[in-house]
């Protein structure tokens, strides 16, 4: 099956771990490349303490979000800390295109595995570094998770209500917009290295990656001097703009108009089309100004339906309108499920698992899922004795060793 | 590393981060838009706040380091000087709703016909079929539907979005990656191929996996104005500081469990804990407090012990701290502090383009990795509208005639 992916020639060896760089291997790895994933048995990782739980049970062979980003992958466990287990790496720089690491700056050159280290054993490696902040500059020391990339680049200071604390997007939210990077990077890297002959070390500060998601707001500060401001669902091209309650518990609905023409269609489909002409509703400028007066008379009509009557009422006019999905209800999506979305795997443990599909289609090539991410050492024959030809006393002595743990 | 290959850019607000990035890579990216500009130029903040086409801020900042060009796709000449460009590229990528280019004449097929090599991508709300396809959207119904939104707010009030959009960027940057995966399987196949990026599915990147709670039988993720909820215990990452608000990774367990033994050394040091609440096990006191062994009322205690500390602390001393001690904990900052933080700038990040039309010289987002053998390509403002259709549609070998006969038309 390798054969026949879109990345079928590319070999990755990845020591990647959380959220971050995990993500942008699993594209790889859907799309046909072959990603030998190492870790250790003796520092769990941190996915593999975080929900979601197969069962709602934690544990390091139940989570669903280690689950969800190594799909597809080779699983390798290795103890770092011994130089049996270096050695193996070393054979795996051999055959690999792409080193791919996320720990913090000083990890793999405490272990000799450096760029300059990695292109003696393979003189074209592509070997990526990403990290919060950066290979250099006075915050690369820190260890941080993208709760704290969020922070630290603005994004959390951006989510919220102006007369409350800042809230934030939900969860490790660079670490959601830098894989997009890394996987675009790697690609290009490797194409450079065909034409050239020519490796390359990228250092990825993901803080870096992920402002260009904040852009526009940037050159605001930079020319005009204005500082954004989170202003709850309010936009300023647009309103209505707003969530709004609907019927059920803690049940809410999208809406917004674009245009003038939608706000005319959103008074009449709602059955009051005297609103146009009210002159605080007027113009969109004047939307603006009486926004909470608009909300109330909105939020009168979405509050006695349900929310998904809400959304098909408006669509059926064409006006933007959406039930706010929660993670249940994304999975039911009727869309979501129409686009394969969700994607059965067989897993050792569970018997199945789910993970989500790759984001986008390929017509000709699309995404192959190669099985569910590895249980700890679930491949370590196969990539030793397979992929890097090790005989079985070779592999003894390393298991001797406890290099395999 | 991306020199040789060339990109027809054919999108509006919603697509143009994906050819940027291809373009920022170093490929000759086209930007081609309708004659009086993208509708991306109505788009603000604008320079100054001077409202118009060439002062768009979303423009200038997403149209970087791409050469422009204008088309009248609607109109039968338009169509046909697409088609010639499209001979010689090796992507196109656009953002129109699913239908709107095969009723142009150019859809994925219609340009396949005319070269197989291509790679065609199309960036939309929902993707190309499926019930939802023609739904109306804008970035606040795609993170209603893909998942992020019910995540993000205070418990008290409605679900909260990021105030600078963000689902097209999403779905922009997988678009990116995706054309490149497409490519490299062109470079053995010699085949293109159609992508088919939806925004819905590439926000649901931003759940962090809550999406598949159901499927695995866990509990529903909910909001938590920043924080987490836990096996019924609510976790906190949000915390006062006295001039603005810090981020902390107040978790527990082998790995984080440490950074918040430190913490609270740190607090018992200056007097705001007694011993036995800097003594607790941090390591395990998730698992203690599931189990019932410490009341949770016990760490709502906790919580305010450590909010009364942070309180008395700015910003920039919990923040330097942190470093010293080796503490998760980082400012909540403004779109200011990033643009004065003294890490991007020892970095040499930030890049100034001139913008000679108003006199001067603004400040972009530098390059998102750090290549070593090359620097990323970067120094071009956006282009002006058609500011560079006799450069391009010259290279294609138009005479200054037909480019005067298609401007009095209309088509440029």
């Amino acid at each position: 099956m390798p054969e026949q992916g879109a990345l079928a020639d590319v070999k990755i060896l990845d020591f990647m771990w959380v959220i971050a760089g995990p993500t942008a291997t699993r594209v790889l790895a859907d799309y046909g490349a072959t990603v030998i994933r190492v870790e250790s048995q003796t520092r769990v990782e941190t996915a593999r303490t975080l929900q979601p739980f197969h069962g709602g049970e934690a544990g390091p062979e139940n989570s669903g979000m280690y689950g969800n980003y190594n799909a597809g992958k080779l699983g390798l466990t290795l103890d770092m800390g011994k130089e049996e287990a270096r050695d193996v790496v070393r054979d795996l720089v051999r055959w690999a295109d792409v080193v791919a690491e996320s720990f913090s700056p000083k990890a793999m050159r405490a272990w000799g595995l450096d760029y300059e280290s990695l292109t003696a054993i393979k003189p074209d490696i592509v070997m990526l570094s990403t990290c919060l902040f950066g290979q250099t500059g006075p915050l690369s020391r820190i260890a941080g998770f993208g709760t704290m990339g969020a922070a630290l680049s603005g994004f959390v200071n951006l989510a919220g209500f102006p007369d409350r604390d800042p809230i934030g997007p939900f969860g490790a939210y660079t670490d959601f917009v830098a894989p997009r990077f890394t996987v675009a990077s790697i690609l290009a890297a490797l194409d450079h290295r065909d034409r050239t002959g020519e490796g390359v070390y990228i250092d990825q500060a993901q803080a870096e990656s992920s402002l260009h998601f904040l852009s526009p707001a940037l050159l605001d500060y930079s020319v005009n001097g204005r500082v954004a401001a989170r202003d709850g669902n309010r936009d300023p091209d647009m309103a209505p703009h707003a969530v709004y309650p609907a019927a059920g518990d803690d049940s809410w609905v999208a809406v917004a108009a674009r245009d003038e023409n939608e706000w005319q269609r959103l008074c009449a489909t709602i059955g009051r089309p005297e609103l146009v002409d009210d002159p605080r509703f007027a113009s969109l400028g004047d939307r603006k100004k009486n926004e909470d007066a608009l909300n109330e008379v909105i939020a009168e009509w979405t509050s006695r339906r349900p929310a998904a009557e809400v959304e098909a009422t408006l669509q059926a006019q064409g006006i933007p309108a959406h039930t706010v999905q929660s993670g249940s209800a994304v999975y039911a999506d009727r869309q979501m499920q129409h686009r394969g979305h969700f994607v059965e795997l067989e897993h050792p443990i569970h018997g199945t698992t789910v993970v989500e599909g790759s984001r986008f289609k390929l017509s000709r090539t699309p995404a192959a899922y190669r099985g569910s991410a590895p249980t700890y050492g679930r491949d370590n024959e196969h990539v030793l004795k397979e992929i890097l030809g090790y005989d079985d006393e070779r592999v003894t002595e390393l298991i001797v060793a406890g290099a395999l743990e | 590393m991306l020199s040789p290959y060339r990109v027809l850019d054919l999108t509006n607000e919603r697509g143009l981060l994906a050819g940027q990035m291809l373009a920022d890579l170093g490929a000759d990216v086209i930007q081609v838009e309708p004659p009086g500009g993208s509708s991306a130029r109505r788009l603000g903040p604008y320079y100054h706040d001077e409202e118009g086409p060439e002062k768009s801020l979303y423009w200038w900042a997403y149209a970087r380091n791409k050469r422009g060009i204008t088309c009248d796709l609607e109109a039968a000449d338009g169509q046909a000087l697409l088609k010639r460009l499209a001979e010689n590229a090796d992507f196109v990528i656009e953002s129109e709703m699913p239908g709107v280019m095969a009723s142009r004449g150019l859809g994925y097929q219609d340009l396949a016909a005319i070269n197989p090599r291509l790679v065609y991508v199309s960036i939309t709300p929902f993707g190309q079929d499926g019930p939802k396809a023609h739904y109306a959207d804008c970035d606040l119904i795609l993170v209603a539907a893909g998942g992020p939104l019910f995540l993000a707010g205070d418990p008290d009030r409605a679900p909260v979005r990021v105030s600078v959009p963000q689902a097209y960027h999403h779905a922009s940057a997988d678009a990116a990656g995706a054309a490149l995966i497409a490519h490299r399987e062109r470079q053995r196949s010699k085949q293109g191929q159609h992508v088919d990026v939806s925004a819905q599915q590439s926000v649901a990147q931003a759940t962090m996996a809550a999406v598949l709670a159901k499927p695995l039988g866990d509990a529903e993720t909910v909001r938590s104005s920043g924080g987490l909820v836990f096996g019924g215990l609510r976790i906190r990452f949000i915390w006062p500081a006295k001039d603005g608000h810090v981020s902390i990774t107040h978790l527990f367990g082998t790995a984080i469990g440490p950074f918040t033994r430190r913490l609270m050394e740190w607090i018992y040091e200056e007097g705001g804990c007694d011993e036995a609440t800097r003594d607790k096990d941090w390591l395990a006191y998730a698992q203690l407090l599931l189990s019932g062994e410490e009341p949770v009322a016990e760490f709502e205690r906790v919580k305010q012990v450590i909010a009364a500390f942070t309180s008395t602390k700015t910003k920039a001393e919990l923040f330097e701290a942190a470093q010293q001690r080796g503490l998760l904990i980082v400012p909540i900052t403004t779109l200011q502090e990033v643009s004065e933080s003294p890490q991007l700038a020892d970095r040499g990040y930030w890049r100034d383009l001139k913008h000679p039309e108003v006199n001067d010289t603004v400040r972009y987002p530098g390059p998102f990795v750090r290549y070593s053998n090359q620097p990323m390509a970067d120094g071009r403002r956006a282009p002006l509208i058609g500011e560079h259709n006799a450069e391009v549609y010259g290279e294609l070998g138009l005479s200054d005639g037909e480019l005067a006969e298609l401007r009095t038309k209309g088509v440029l």
